[in-house]
């Protein structure tokens, strides 16, 4: 009992197998990313997957509808057929009854496109290592993405409360809007459609939101800064990146074909 | 060193380096380019599966400059883009098969009693 009177130390041992340094533990940095960002990459493609299936609900849901044949100045809204977008999404907050075809998602478009640049924007002075411009950017993000959702808001309760004139039902009354058991735009499934997938991308986007906002508390706190890097800035970019390329897929859908 | 003196600065303790941000704005430009395209190809014309197909087209095309320039892909290892893009092709070919396949079944039972 000579030999070995004292215990190794706790911290000693863990540091025995002193190969395993480095990156992820195991001495490397699988594709040259770090865990986070990977872990942040494969999120987004298992929420691609979710999306899509949306996407192909819609596609079928479509095609098992009738569509309208005639020229697109005499479409009516009716059961029978599936609606033409720009028929559905034509009025313009503070324009009225102005006949503003698709103009409104338009403009929604570029706010969150824009909302795309400002973030990498962000992205790229966490690079340099600049707080000041980091914040800047931030908030410019985190403001086209409100704005973004507020237009949601906008839209969807133009939508809700439906055009004027309305649509004549099969009982004979006058019905205006959209539930998710009646519309007057086209077949049921067109206003639940439109409730689902843009619902669940605004419920994204709302998301995004959140946690833009929490980076910029802590990007103010000097947490970034103290940690060396702005990682986390990148990571949330990634998601907001995507949240934006959704979008791109949902107004070609939704809104154009 | 003096043939770099010109091209490299090295930064000083505190020191933030200038932005560089030409090639953001410049994938930006794109995006709104190829979203005005679009609605040229609504308005100019006649709903048809040309029509759509174009649509379809520049929403991969734009799909290309958001995934490759603001989330970086195209930048990163080759096995990162693989193990991103190969499930991402595979579920684009699941999507066309399901809606290709529901439709023409949901056709046959539609004019079943017929």
């Amino acid at each position: 009992m000579a030999q070995s009177t004292t215990l190794p130390h706790p911290a000693a041992s863990a540091t025995q197998d002193a190969p395993r340094t480095g990156n992820w533990d195991g001495g490397n940095e699988p594709f040259k990313a770090s865990y986070g960002k990977l872990m942040m990459w494969f999120f987004l493609l298992s929420d691609a997957f979710t999306f899509a299936a949306f996407l192909t609900t819609y596609g079928m849901i479509r095609h098992k509808h009738e569509v309208f044949t005639g020229e697109a100045k005499d479409f009516v809204f009716s059961s029978r057929w599936w609606p033409i977008p720009d028929h559905v999404f034509n009025a313009f907050p503070g324009m009225g009854e102005a006949n503003v075809p698709l103009g409104f998602v338009a403009l929604m478009t570029m706010i969150l496109i824009l909302s795309s640049v400002t973030m990498v924007l962000a992205v790229e002075a966490g690079h340099r290592m600049d707080k000041a411009d980091v914040q800047k950017w931030l908030l410019w993000t985190i403001l086209f993405g409100a704005t973004f959702l507020g237009s949601q808001a906008w839209e969807w309760s133009h939508f809700i409360h439906g055009h004027t004139e309305g649509t004549v039902m099969a009982d004979g009354t006058v019905f205006h809007g959209a539930n998710l058991a009646m519309n007057q735009y086209g077949p049921v499934l067109f206003a639940d459609l439109f409730f689902f997938i843009t619902g669940f991308h605004g419920t994204h986007v709302f998301s995004g939101v959140c946690l833009l906002i929490w980076c910029f508390i802590a990007t103010t706190n000097g947490t970034f800064e103290k940690r060396g890097h702005y990682e986390m800035i990148e990571k949330i970019g990634l998601y907001w990146h995507f949240v934006d390329l959704v979008w791109v897929f949902v107004f070609t859908f939704f809104y154009l074909v | 060193m003096a043939s770099h003196a010109t091209t490299e600065h090295t930064l000083a303790p505190g020191e933030i380096a200038k932005p560089n941000t030409g090639w953001i704005w410049k994938t930006f430009g794109v995006l709104v380019g190829i979203t005005a395209v679009e609605f040229v190809f609504v308005f100019l014309m006649h709903p048809s599966t040309l029509r759509n197909s174009i649509f379809i087209v520049l929403t991969i095309l734009k799909a290309f400059f958001i995934v490759g320039e603001f989330m970086h892909l195209k930048h990163e290892t080759k096995g990162l883009i693989w193990t991103i893009l190969v499930p991402v092709a595979l579920l684009v070919w699941l999507l066309v098969a399901l809606i290709t396949e529901g439709s023409f079944i949901g056709e046959v039972l539609q004019n079943m009693f017929k």
